[in-house]
C-alpha cells in the first residue's frame, strides 16, 4: 500500500463578521470598549485622509514616491489593536494606518516619504519598527524580535504585516517555518489586496487561500473579510493572545483590496479594469463601521463632523511640522551617505541629479 | 500498475550498480584516492531508481550534493563520474568539479548541486522551456529534507504550481539535514503536508520501496505530461553512512540506524523477486558480477587517466 493519507491537522476558516452592507452577525460581534470603538473609527478617518493629503504632497513635489492605503485602514487598524503597546510592530511598506495607531509622529512618516531617513528612526519609546521595502525581508525580523521575547521571557509579541505577493517569497517561506518550530510568538498579517504591482492573485499562486499555506508549517491559518475591522480585530486577537500564552504563531489573511495606485509612481488603470475598482470601492471598511457605530449610538453625524475636522486639523498642523522640519534638514541628499566610503559613480550621478532637480524647482516655485 | 519482469530487474540492478559505486567510493575515499567531499546514497537508492525508471533520456532531472545515485539511474556513465571523482582529466568536468557538479545535458542530467535547495528554480526553467516548445517532457527535482525548509524550495513550488509547469517534485526525506533531525527543523510530520500551500497533490510513499516509488512518481509524471501541473512525493528513507564521508555521526544511534538498515531497499526487491520467481540465485549472480566488473573498468579508467594540468585549472569556469 504505497500511499498514505495525510490528516490535515490545521483547517482554514473564513471570518465576516460585520457584512458589506453593514449587516451584523451579532453571534460573533466581539466586546469592544466604546473607546476602543471610537479610537479605531478615528484612526481610520485619520489615515484615509493623510493617505489622501500625501497624494497632494508627492503631486506636488513635496514628498517623494509612497503607497498608498486607501481600502486597507480596517485590515491594519483592527491588527494593531490587538496589541499592547509594549509589543512589536514590523511593518511593510503600506501600513500608514498601523503607524498612526502606534504612535509613529505623523511628520515622521512625511519625512520618511519626503526622503529623509530621519523619518525612519524609531522614536525612544517606541515599538514600530521603520518601514521595510524589501518584500518579505520584514517577516524574519518579526520572528527574530519574537524568538527574543520567548527567550527572555518578556510576555511581547510581534506582529509583521505584508502582501499577498510576499507569500511567494522564500524569505516568507523560511520565516514561518522557523517560527513554527521555534514557537515564537509572532502573528504574521497578510493583507491580501488582490494585486502584487500589476501581478493579480490568480497568477501569484494556485492556492484557494493564502491561509492554507501555513498548513506547511503546521500553523493555524485563518482568512477573514480585511475590510470588516470586527472581524480583523476578532481574528488578531485570538492570534495574540495565543502567540502571549506561549502557543506560538498564527498566519491571518486579510481579504482586502487596495483602492488606489501601487505607489505615486503606478498606474492601476494599465492592468485592472474600473469595474473591479468599483465593486471593490462598495466594500470600503469605513462606511460599514460608521454605520455600525452610528446604529449603535456611539457615533453621531455631529460627531462625525467633528471627527473629520479634527482629522483635518491634525494633519494640515504635521505638515507644517515637516516642511519646517525639511527647511533645518536642507535638501535630502544623506539618503546617498552611510552604503560606501566612496560613491560609485552611478551613484554619484544621481545624486547631481538629485541636487540639480531641487534646485531648479525651488528656482520655479521661487519665481512664481 | 504492473510492472513488467524486465523493468523490475532493470530497477534491481540498477539498485545494485548505485549501492556497489557508494562502495567503492567509500573505499576510495578512505584510502586518500578521492579529494574533497563525497556525500553516499547509500540505503536511499529506491528513491532514485523508483523515479529514473518512469523518465526517458528525453525528461530532465536535477541533483543535489547526494547526488550519485540520481546520476546512475539516470544513465550517468561509471567511468566518467569516477574519474570526476578521482579528479581526472577524463572526468564529467575535467576532474575540477567533484561529486557535486556531474552534469550530463545529453542524459538530461541537469547536475548535481551544492547549494542545499538550487535545483527547484532549475527544474522550472527546464520544465518552462518544455511547456513553451509544447514537447512532453518533465522535470524532476530532487531535495532533501533539510532543502525542504529553503526559500527557493517555496519560491519554486509556488511558481511550478501557479505556472503548471510539468515538474515533479521527488522529496528524499532522510530524516537529517547533516546532523539536525527534521523534527527541529519543521513543525510539520510530513513535508507531502506542504503541497496543500501550493494546491497541488502531495503523497508520501515508502522511500525504501522502489516500486511503491514509481507508481507514485508514475502517476505525477502522466500529470504533468498531460499539462496538469506539479506534484510533491516524500519518499521516507534513511542514509546508512554519515552525512559525508568521514562524519562521525554523534548525533544518532545505533539502533536507529540498524532498524533502518533492516528496511534495505535492495534486499526487499530481491527477496520479493525470488519469491516471485522472477530472480534466481544465478541470475542475481550474473548481474552482481557484471556490475562489479564495470566498477573494475571504471576504477582502472580513473586511475590510469592524467591529472588535469595546472594551467588548465582557469579554464571551463566561465562561458
Ligand atoms: C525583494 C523585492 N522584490 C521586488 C520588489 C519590488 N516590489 C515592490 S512592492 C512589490 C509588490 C508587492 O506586492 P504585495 O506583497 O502584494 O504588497 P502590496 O504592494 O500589494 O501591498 C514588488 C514586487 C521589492 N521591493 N523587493
Ligand atoms: C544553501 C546551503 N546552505 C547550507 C549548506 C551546507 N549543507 C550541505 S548539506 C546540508 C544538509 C542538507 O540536508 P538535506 O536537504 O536533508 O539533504 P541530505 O544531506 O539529508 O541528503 C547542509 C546544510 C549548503 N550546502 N547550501
Ligand atoms: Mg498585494
Ligand atoms: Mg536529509
Amino acid at each position: 500500500m504505497p500511499r498514505v493519507p495525510i490528516e490535515i491537522t490545521s483547517p482554514v476558516e473564513y471570518l465576516s463578521i460585520l457584512k458589506e452592507d453593514g449587516t451584523l452577525d451579532k453571534a460573533l460581534e466581539p466586546e469592544i470598549p466604546e473607546d476602543l470603538l471610537l479610537r479605531l473609527y478615528r484612526t481610520m478617518v485619520l489615515g484615509r485622509l493623510l493617505d489622501e493629503r500625501m497624494l497632494q504632497l508627492q503631486r506636488q513635489g513635496r514628498i517623494g514616491t509612497f503607497a498608498p492605503i486607501k481600502g486597507q485602514e480596517a485590515a491594519q487598524l483592527g491588527a494593531v489593536a490587538a496589541l499592547d503597546p509594549g509589543d512589536w510592530v514590523v511593518p511593510c511598506f503600506r501600513e500608514t494606518a498601523a503607524q498612526l495607531w502606534r504612535g509613529t509622529p505623523m511628520e515622521n512618516i512625511l519625512l520618511y516619504f519626503g526622503g529623509y531617513e530621519e523619518g525612519g528612526r524609531i522614536p525612544d519609546d517606541q515599538k514600530t519598527l521603520p518601514v521595510a521595502i524589501p518584500v518579505a525581508s520584514q517577516l524574519l525580523h518579526a520572528v527574530g524580535l519574537g524568538w527574543a521575547a520567548r527567550y527572555r521571557k518578556t510576555g511581547e509579541v510581534a506582529m509583521t504585516f505584508f502582501g499577498d505577493g510576499a507569500t511567494s517569497e522564500g524569505d516568507f517561506h523560511e520565516a514561518l517555518n522557523c517560527a513554527a518550530v521555534f514557537q515564537t510568538p509572532t502573528v504574521f498579517v497578510c493583507q491580501n489586496n488582490q494585486w502584487a504591482i500589476s501581478v493579480p492573485l490568480s497568477r501569484q499562486t494556485r492556492s484557494k487561500t493564502l491561509a492554507q499555506k501555513a498548513v506547511a508549517y503546521e500553523m493555524p491559518g485563518i482568512r477573514v473579510d480585511g475590510n470588516d475591522v470586527l472581524a480583523v480585530y476578532a481574528a488578531a486577537r485570538e492570534a495574540v493572545e495565543r502567540a502571549r500564552a506561549g502557543e506560538g504563531p498564527t498566519f491571518l489573511e486579510c481579504v482586502t483590496y487596495r483602492l488606489a495606485m501601487h505607489t505615486t509612481a503606478d498606474d492601476p488603470t494599465k492592468y485592472r479594469s474600473e469595474e473591479e475598482v468599483a465593486l471593490w470601492a462598495q466594500k470600503d471598511p469605513i462606511p460599514r463601521f460608521q454605520k455600525y457605530l452610528l446604529e449603535k449610538g456611539i457615533l453621531t453625524q455631529e460627531k462625525v463632523e467633528e471627527n473629520a475636522a479634527w482629522a483635518g486639523e491634525a494633519i494640515g498642523k504635521a505638515v507644517d511640522r515637516y516642511e519646517a522640519m525639511r527647511g533645518e534638514l536642507g535638501d535630502p541628499l544623506e539618503m546617498f551617505e552611510h552604503h560606501f566610503e566612496t560613491l560609485p559613480p552611478t551613484l554619484q550621478e544621481q545624486r547631481e541629479e538629485l541636487k540639480r532637480t531641487l534646485e531648479a524647482e525651488r528656482m520655479e516655485s521661487h519665481d512664481a | 500498475m504492473s510492472l513488467t519482469e524486465d523493468k523490475l530487474i532493470q530497477m534491481y540492478t540498477t539498485m545494485v550498480r548505485i549501492r556497489e559505486f557508494e562502495t567503492k567510493v567509500e573505499e576510495f575515499f578512505a584510502a586518500g584516492k578521492i579529494p574533497g567531499f563525497v556525500h553516499l546514497y547509500i540505503g536511499e537508492e529506491a528513491v532514485a531508481t523508483g523515479t529514473c525508471a518512469v523518465l526517458t533520456d528525453k525528461d530532465y532531472i536535477t541533483s543535489t550534493h547526494r547526488g550519485h545515485g540520481h546520476l546512475i539511474a539516470k544513465g550517468g556513465d561509471l567511468k566518467r563520474m569516477m574519474a570526476e571523482l578521482f579528479g581526472k582529466k577524463t572526468g564529467y568536468c575535467k576532474g575540477k568539479g567533484g561529486s557535486m557538479h556531474i552534469a550530463d545535458v545529453d542524459l538530461g542530467i541537469l547536475g548535481a548541486n551544492g547549494i542545499v535547495g538550487g535545483g527547484g528554480p532549475i527544474a522550472n526553467g527546464a520544465a518552462l522551456a518544455a511547456q513553451y516548445r509544447g514537447t512532453d517532457q518533465v522535470a524532476v527535482c530532487f531535495f532533501g529534507d533539510g532543502a525542504s525548509n529553503q526559500g527557493t524550495t517555496q519560491e519554486a513550488m509556488n511558481l511550478a504550481s501557479a505556472w503548471k509547469l510539468p515538474v515533479v517534485f521527488v522529496n528524499e526525506n532522510n530524516g537529517y539535514g547533516i546532523s539536525c533531525p527534521t523534527c527541529k527543523s519543521m513543525a510539520v510530520a510530513d513535508i507531502a503536508d506542504r503541497a496543500a500551500a501550493y494546491d497541488m497533490p502531495g503523497v508520501v510513499v515508502d522511500g525504501n520501496d522502489v516500486v511503491a516509488v514509481y507508481e507514485a512518481v508514475a502517476e505525477a509524471v502522466d500529470r504533468a505530461r498531460r499539462g496538469d501541473g506539479p506534484s510533491l512525493i516524500e519518499c521516507k528513507t534513511y542514509r546508512w553512512r554519515g552525512h559525508f564521508e568521514g562524519d562521525a555521526c554523534t548525533y544518532r544511534d545505533e539502533a536507529e540506524v540498524q532498524s533502518w538498515m533492516a528496511k534495505d531497499p535492495i534486499k526487499r526487491l530481491r527477496e520479493k523477486l525470488l519469491e516471485q520467481g522472477i530472480l534466481t540465485e544465478d541470475k542475481d549472480r550474473e548481474i552482481r558480477d557484471a556490475i562489479a566488473r564495470e566498477l573494475e573498468a571504471a576504477v582502472a579508467f580513473a586511475e590510469e587517466s592524467p591529472l588535469p594540468a595546472p594551467e588548465e585549472v582557469l579554464e571551463d569556469v566561465y562561458a
